[in-house]
């Protein structure tokens, strides 16, 4: 069963003057991951970035363009962009934990939205998201410890964790790897292909192996323009485009 | 006087050495081509040898000469009149020696105009003596050095030994200011404890130094009203001013103003700084003060004072502002940017992500400014001189006169006593106690930040 | 189409009070800094009201006097200037060279890591420990004579330094290493590198630090109190080691008097004083600006 979830209409993003995104249209589906290679600096990040308006965050970036959500424009001025974020979570390159305890960190969310109805309420949605993201066991002994005490895979696994304690219907993850080790990396991708049960999932990757791995949709980005976009299997084994065609073969990148 | 103009002949005598030794390098290395350093740093080798044992000798003389001119006037057979009080002794010499160097000085004891000629005699002797001297050690350390002036002398590579000498010493200056202090301040509060003891200075609650007359005056030297109003005035009232208006002026610096907006406003709360604190001091007396006397008429008291510790904390609470504010600036601009990210990414708003995490990320810096904030307002002086008062009340009213420790330093050392006086030695005693306050937060508040920086680097 | 979780009254209302909530925040620090700023506004208005007509020829050359309108600045200003001449012929070369060796010679030693201790405490005692060290050590042990430039410029030098060590280490730290590795490169001995490429580098940097620190000494009234340069001064020092006055002093002093009067010179002096300060950070600003060079 795939259905649309996003749908990016000849979105534009403009840092000051320059140009970071042009004119990309894409769906893209709930059940399935999807990821965006390319090389560096080649947009894909920024692109991200604007699925869930964190580039509102940056003090020149602009975005023009339809963005839909359930056919609803996140950029209009009825979309609430904290509401939005809470729908459409974020992983980011490098674990960024909060300096708190574990379950502070992922209690974190649903409070300021005002999810959990007391303590017993919480401490279910905690126990939830750990186990969601695969943690459960190794930290259920030690959730009052700074969750930055954990090792690197561990954290990831936490942000992980603290994204879905929001319950979110799309996560957004910006190479969500590149920080870790291969075991760890692993563990990571296993996790996306369970979670992609339940969540629409995007993720960026500069590794074409990943992307190969852990994706059913694979767009590849080439220097702010959308080259190619489609089946995961088709792009690697018959891309379309010369220039797809030479990323994949390793000809530049 | 002979010594003053033989230290000009030893700089001259330096310079034209300079220009000698250059000018002899030049012709060897022209007749060379190759030589180990560049003729100038012959020059200043050259230089340096004629200069430094000079001044060693110069230095040594300066030191050594009055003695030996005492001596001198001592065995005159004038010195016999002199009393053999040693206070009114040197009364005497130094009234003579004024004579001698300015004979139109009027002499109030006939002695010292009778004094005033050996000592001239004495003084151009012993003074010729040590010119020549100082000019012997000049020119032997040049004759010295000529001989150096060859093709294969490593000139530069002494000369930058002494650079290096040089800048050691200069270096150590910092270590010598401290020690200074700490010397001069434990010394005169040594003094001052012989007479008052230290456990009734920092306890008791009874502050009358006019009134500490004959034998135990312990009693009017109680310092705790002074240290309750340096803290309500410094750490607690400008704090209150400081601490919600400069911490809320670097979030919104740091995290809501656009970069223009950020470009204007952080220099002029810098302005803040940059005001003197007399100019805060004059604002405090002639504005805030009568306005917080009427103010606390309004409200029923009687006969408020014109000063006031809240006047006072009020003003160095603004003083102390963009100092809070850069200090927090600082912190929140060293939190990871990942950080307000992962907050913001979860839908949290930006005063959300101020609040819950960056603010608790950015604490122990935030504390430390606040700890150097209090170091500094607790120093402050100008502003309690002329807003806070001289009475020492030990009370809990923000309208009431209070008197600070730097209030009372200031109080203590500008009338007409004597240095000896244990009113006047309090002040060093007070000194001591702001200086070691003040190196205790500023040690801690450092440590701090550092620690804290090497957390997120 | 869009997610019922989020469209209940009850989540519509938690969001409008989070908003109004982030609002509020907002307007909290943009009110703060209005508040901080109007301050400063209040100062100048005030000084500018009572100041501005006392402003005239006479008050700018005259010197002090019991009459207040007779009475001039130009005496205190005069002191102040022989007072910074001491200040910084003594404090920028000794602050230069101490920052060299700190930051490209010194071994890392207990001993240097004391000189850094005491150089970052040293910043932040209250001035007011710097007069009772010029009291104790110039005046009291060396004999030099009480009120005079020379013993003001002396304390204010031991304060300023410091702060000038502090900002030549920082513009010296930012001279990149490859310029130091270029000139040992070619054959220059580390004293040569650092005196011949690092420290005309570093010196735009080492000078805004400087004028901001002269400017401090400039605006310092406590310290000064305590040795004594509170004489009323009713000719201008001619010399180091007369006694004498200085601007913030003078505020100081005018203050003080009973004849409302001096209010107008008190306020003129300060903008006098003002003026001065403006333009030594006018200068600091435009140095920086300059010759700042981004590596």
């Amino acid at each position: 069963m795939t259905d649309i979830k996003l749908q990016a209409r000849n979105v534009d993003v403009y840092y000051g003057q320059k140009k970071a995104i042009d004119n990309v249209s894409i769906d893209i589906d709930n059940g399935l991951v999807t990821a965006f290679i390319g090389p560096s600096g080649c947009g894909k990040s920024t692109f991200l970035r604007s699925l869930n308006r964190m580039n509102d965050t940056i003090a020149d970036a602009r975005v023009t363009g339809e963005i839909l959500l359930d056919g609803e424009d996140i950029y209009a001025a009825s979309m609430d962009p904290v509401a939005l974020r809470a729908r459409v979570g974020m992983v980011f390159q490098k674990p960024n934990p909060f300096p708190k305890s574990i379950y502070e960190n992922i209690a974190y969310g649903p409070r300021i939205h005002g999810l959990a109805q007391g303590k017993a309420d919480m401490d279910v949605i905690v126990e939830k998201s750990l186990t969601q993201a695969g943690l459960w066991n190794e930290v259920k002994d030690r959730l009052n410890d700074p969750g930055t005490a954990l090792s690197g895979g561990q954290q990831q696994r936490l942000c992980i964790a603290r994204a879905v304690a929001v319950s979110p219907e799309v996560i957004l993850m910006d190479e969500p790897c590149s920080a870790l080790d291969p075991i760890a990396t692993a563990r990571i991708e296993e996790l996306i292909d369970d979670l992609r049960q339940t969540y629409a999932i995007v993720i960026v990757t500069h590794s074409m192996q990943q992307a190969a791995r852990v994706s059913q949709r694979t767009a590849f980005f080439h220097l702010g323009v959308m080259v190619e976009y489609g089946e995961t299997s088709e792009i690697f084994t018959n891309p379309r485009e010369a220039r797809t065609k030479d990323y994949i073969t390793g000809r530049y990148g | 006087m002979i010594l003053s103009a033989v230290l000009l002949a030893v700089l001259a005598l330096g310079l034209a050495g300079w220009t000698f030794a250059r000018n002899k390098a030049r012709l060897l290395y022209a007749g060379r081509g190759s030589m180990h350093s560049m003729p100038v740093y012959h020059g200043w080798h050259f230089a340096l040898w004629i200069v430094l044992p000079g001044l060693l000798a110069w230095g040594v003389w300066s030191v050594a000469m009055p003695t030996l001119v005492n001596g001198s006037i001592l065995a005159d057979p004038a010195a016999a009149a002199l009393p053999a009080d040693d206070m009114q002794r040197a009364a005497i010499l130094s009234e003579a020696r004024a004579i001698a160097a300015d004979p139109s000085v009027f002499a109030f004891d006939p002695l010292s105009a009778r004094l005033a000629d050996p000592i001239r005699v004495a003084e151009g002797k012993w003074g010729t003596i040590g010119a020549l001297l100082v000019l012997i050690c000049a020119l032997a350390g040049g004759a010295h050095a000529w001989t150096r002036v060859r093709a294969g002398f490593p000139a530069r590579t002494r000369v930058e030994r002494v650079v290096m000498a040089v800048l050691l010493v200069v270096s150590l200056m910092a270590i010598l200011t401290t020690v200074g202090i700490i010397g001069s301040l434990v010394f005169e509060a040594g003094l001052f404890f012989k007479d008052v003891s230290p456990l009734a200075f920092l306890t008791g609650t009874h502050w009358s130094p006019a009134n500490a007359h004959g034998g135990d005056i312990s009693a009017n030297f109680g310092a705790v009203p002074l240290f309750w109003g340096t803290i309500y005035i410094g750490a607690i009232i400008a704090m209150f001013v400081a601490i919600p208006l400069g911490l809320m002026s670097a979030i919104y610096l740091t995290q809501y103003a656009t970069r223009r907006v950020r470009g204007w406003f952080k220099p002029l709360l810098e302005i803040l700084a940059g005001v003197p604190t007399v100019v805060y001091g004059y604002f405090a007396a002639l504005t805030v003060a009568p306005k917080v006397r009427d103010f606390a008429a309004w409200i029923g008291m009687n006969n408020p004072s014109t000063e006031s510790a809240l006047a006072a904390g009020l003003v160095m609470g603004v003083m102390i502002i963009p100092f809070v504010s850069s200090m927090a600036d600082d912190s929140l601009a060293a939190v990871p940017r990942s950080m307000s990210d992962g907050s913001l990414a979860l839908g949290a708003t930006r005063s959300e992500t101020i609040k819950k995490v960056l603010l608790p990320a950015a604490l122990p810096g935030i504390v430390a400014g606040v700890m150097l904030a209090i170091s500094r307002a607790i120093g402050e002086t100008m502003i309690v001189v002329m807003a806070a008062g001289a009475s020492a009340n030990l009370s809990a009213n923000p309208f009431a006169s209070m008197t600070t420790v730097t209030y009372q330093i200031v109080q203590m050392l500008t009338g007409d006593q004597e240095f000896n006086n244990p009113k006047t030695l309090s002040a060093f005693a007070l000194g001591l106690v702001l200086f070691v306050v003040t190196l205790i937060l500023n040690i801690i508040a450092l440590r701090v930040v550092k620690r804290f920086r090497e957390a997120y680097e | 189409m869009s997610n019922p979780r989020w469209q209940t009254p009850a989540a519509l209302r938690r969001i409008a009070r989070r908003n109004a909530a982030e609002r509020r925040f907002r307007l909290l620090g943009l009110g703060a800094i209005a508040l901080s700023l109007g301050f400063l506004a209040l100062l100048l208005v005030i000084m500018a009201k009572n100041g501005l007509s006392g402003l005239n020829w006479s008050f700018l050359s005259g010197s002090d006097s019991t009459d207040p309108h007779m009475a001039g600045v130009w005496g205190a200003a005069k002191g102040s200037l022989l007072t910074m001449l001491v200040t910084i012929a003594i404090a920028f070369p000794m602050g230069v060279l101490a920052a060299l060796y700190l930051e490209e010679f010194a071994p890392r030693t207990r001993w240097i890591e004391w000189v850094e201790v005491s150089i970052n405490n040293l910043a932040a005692v209250p001035s007011i420990i710097f007069g009772l060290l010029g009291l104790a050590v110039f005046i009291n042990t060396a004999g030099l004579p009480r009120s005079s430039p020379l013993v003001g410029g002396l304390t204010l030098a031991l304060m300023t330094m410091p702060v000038i060590v502090i900002s030549g280490r920082n513009a010296i730290k930012a001279v990149p290493p490859s310029i130091r590795d270029a000139a040992l490169a070619v054959g220059a001995s580390k004293v040569q590198t650092v005196f011949h490429h690092v420290l005309p580098l570093a010196l735009p940097g080492i000078l805004t630090g400087t004028i901001i620190g002269m400017a401090r000494a400039l605006g310092e009234t406590a310290p000064l109190l305590m040795i004594g340069m509170r004489a009323f001064v009713a000719t201008p020092p001619g010399g180091l080691t007369d006694p004498s006055s200085v601007l913030p002093m003078q505020i100081f002093l005018w203050s003080d008097q009973i004849d409302t009067a001096f209010v107008e010179n008190t306020s003129a002096a300060i903008i006098v004083l003002l003026m001065f300060l403006m333009a030594m950070n006018g200068l600091a600003i435009y140095l920086r600006n300059k010759f700042e060079v981004r590596w």
